[in-house]
């Protein structure tokens, strides 16, 4: 920024003839020129150093290089050449994604080691706003750059910490802050006045090269689950049938005793009754008991041979007996 | 040329030495000044500065800056090759020092990026793989830092930190962990299985146990009842026929001929025996 009043259309010969020139013909038009020119510079510096801050927004005021103020969501005015405004919103939340874009994958980003020395693929978004607009704009380049690699930085620093099975299933919370705390330390450390409001793991899965495998140990706890709740079925239907069946064992064996004991009772007393009886007349009741039981016996025999007692030693060897053979012979001279 | 061309101009060249004695260091800016190749003084504060106009300003970047290495393969201790990632975030703090050392920019990047490359090299040969992964890394880095630091002051350079932002293994070496991790899944899946075949064979067992218990339990109580109920009945009887035990075997003897001699019984019989004892009289 040097002075270039020498670049006239028409270079004259010598340049402070030409200054001079130029100076007459404003000293001779000063007296209609300067309000017509004074009003112009002003609305050009009004116009030049206007702004508006829009809600959300702060505005930062630099006079000569210097910050010399911020400025509220509002209509402001600075003085231009003199000072600088930069506007930064304090308010919106941003999001920078780590390991994605959108609906693709960044496998560079994605895959990293984890504590067990296994290969995990991690996403995750990251929440942020600018808190303070001084440090932002002045104390760190590349904000966003730096936020992007810390946010790797610290989501690998973290994986790396934790085991595999940790990071898929009980440690993803942990992971999660953790690398939001130690993503803050690091931005603050930066001073980059940014704010990391929220980090969220999206998906935290094995590679694709070994999704399957990883899948199958899901199947596997499913299927030992399956088939212990298949063996509880079998208990819980089989017990309380052996129970009922024990029940039915020992009822019956109850009801065998009872009726062993109530047999008895009415056999003992049928016999007590009939020897009563019997006691009192023993002779003739013998008698009759003896013959009636007989005529009940014998009666209803469809095959009957009468041997004479005489010849009962000789012929009996000889009768022709029926295929079935011969029923052995009751005592039937058990009366005395 | 009239006395006003030459105050004219004289009015120009205190513009223009007005001009020149002035510059504007910003927030984002260290300056140096420099009379004729000679260090003047370093100006580490923005605003308005005054300088002679044959001076010449020199201006660095006082943010926060970033000097991304490109990933490097590294070896461990446990010899395993490591392809690490690193960031070096440093501000210049010394524009004077900086300016004679490293000139610019990408001078300091590069000689930050051999700093780091063989620090790095140093620290993870002397750790084991898993060391750097998990949780030495902090420390380590800690160490690279500093050690950076310590070479760097030189140059009118602070490094702020050095992190690892990638830490991987090499392509050839992730397929042989792959397949170690597919192996360890298989053996965590077989594990599953056979412990729920073995969870579910102790329950059956144990179901099959308990049956088998239960009905032999019942078994016992219900002999024990069935041996109860014929003692029981053998003492009423033998109570009751004790009273007279030959008429209770005539009694008995004849209840059992009428059952046990059945129609179809062929039966001979001798008019000798006590059943015909009158069938004879009349031939006596």
């Amino acid at each position: 920024m040097r002075n270039q009043f020498d670049d006239d259309e028409e270079p004259p010969a010598n340049p402070a003839d030409a200054v001079a020139q130029a100076a007459e013909m404003f000293q001779k038009n000063a007296g209609k020129l300067a309000p017509i020119v004074g009003a112009l510079a002003l609305a050009i510096v009004i116009w030049l150093g206007t702004f508006t801050v829009a809600p959300g927004e702060q505005a930062v005021i630099r006079t000569f290089g210097r910050e010399s103020g911020k400025r509220g969501p509002g209509l402001h005015f600075v003085f231009p050449f003199i000072q600088r405004y930069d506007k930064v919103n304090v308010e919106k939340i941003q999001q920078v994604e780590v390991g994605f874009r959108g609906e693709e994958r960044v496998p560079i980003e994605a895959l990293m080691l984890t504590g067990d020395e296994n290969i995990v693929e991690a996403q995750m978004i990251v929440q942020f706003k600018i808190k303070d607009p001084s440090l932002y704009l002045f104390r760190l380049d590349d904000a966003e750059g730096t936020l992007r690699s810390t946010a790797e930085v610290s989501l690998r620093s973290m994986v790396g910490r934790t085991s595999i099975d940790e990071v898929i299933t009980t440690g993803r919370e942990d992971v999660q802050r953790e690398t939001q705390l130690l993503m803050q330390r690091l931005m603050d450390q930066y001073q980059s006045g940014i704010q990391v409001t929220e980090i969220k793991l999206q998906a935290v899965d094995a590679p694709d090269e070994v999704r399957d495998a990883f899948h199958d140990v899901v199947r596997a706890r499913e299927e030992k689950e399956k088939l212990i709740n298949q063996a509880r079925g079998y208990q819980e239907d089989l017990i309380p049938k052996a129970r009922g069946e024990a029940r039915e064992i020992e009822r019956q064996a109850e009801g065998y005793k009872q009726e062993r004991v109530l047999k008895a009772n009415g056999d003992a007393a049928k016999f007590s009754a009939t020897l009563a009886e019997y006691s009192k007349a023993e002779k003739v009741t013998r008698q009759r008991m003896y013959l009636e039981s007989m005529e009940r016996v014998l009666g209803s025999l469809k095959n009957k041979v009468i041997v004479d007692r005489e010849l009962g030693r000789s012929t009996l060897p000889l009768l022709p007996l029926g295929a079935q053979g011969l029923a052995s012979l009751p005592a039937v001279g058990g009366a005395k | 040329m009239s006395l006003k061309s030459i105050g004219w101009a004289l009015l120009l060249v205190l513009v223009f030495l007005g001009w020149s004695s002035f510059f504007v260091v910003d927030e984002r800016e260290l300056s140096i000044v420099v009379e004729f190749g000679e260090w003047k003084r370093s100006v580490e504060h923005p605003g308005l500065q005054f300088k002679l106009p044959w001076q010449t300003v020199y201006t660095v970047e006082s943010r926060v800056l970033s000097s991304d290495t490109p990933p490097a393969e590294y070896l461990t201790l446990d010899k395993k090759r490591l392809v690490a990632d690193p960031v070096t975030r440093w501000k210049i703090t010394d524009p004077l020092q900086f300016y004679q050392r490293v000139n610019d920019e990408v001078g300091a990047k590069a000689r930050i990026d051999a700093i780091v490359n063989s620090e790095m090299r140093r620290e993870f040969a002397g750790r084991n793989f898993g060391e750097i992964i998990g949780n030495a890394r902090e420390p380590l880095m800690l160490r690279v830092t500093e050690e950076a630091r310590k070479q760097t002051r030189t140059f009118g350079i602070h490094v702020v930190d050095i992190r690892i932002k990638r830490a991987d293994l090499p392509k050839e070496v992730q397929e042989s962990v792959f397949q170690r991790m597919r192996a360890e899944r298989d053996r965590v899946a077989k594990r599953y299985r056979s412990e729920g075949s073995e969870e579910a064979s102790k329950i059956r067992a144990d179901t099959d146990k308990e049956k088998t218990i239960l009905l032999a339990g019942a078994y016992e109580a219900s002999q024990r009842l069935r041996g109860d109920g014929d003692a029981e009945s053998i003492k009423i009887y033998a109570n009751a026929f004790n009273v007279d035990p030959e008429f209770y075997a005539f009694m008995r003897s004849l209840e059992t001929y009428e059952k046990a001699i059945g129609t179809d019984t062929s039966m001979v019989l001798s008019t000798g025996s006590e059943f015909f004892r009158y069938f004879n009289q009349q031939q006596k």
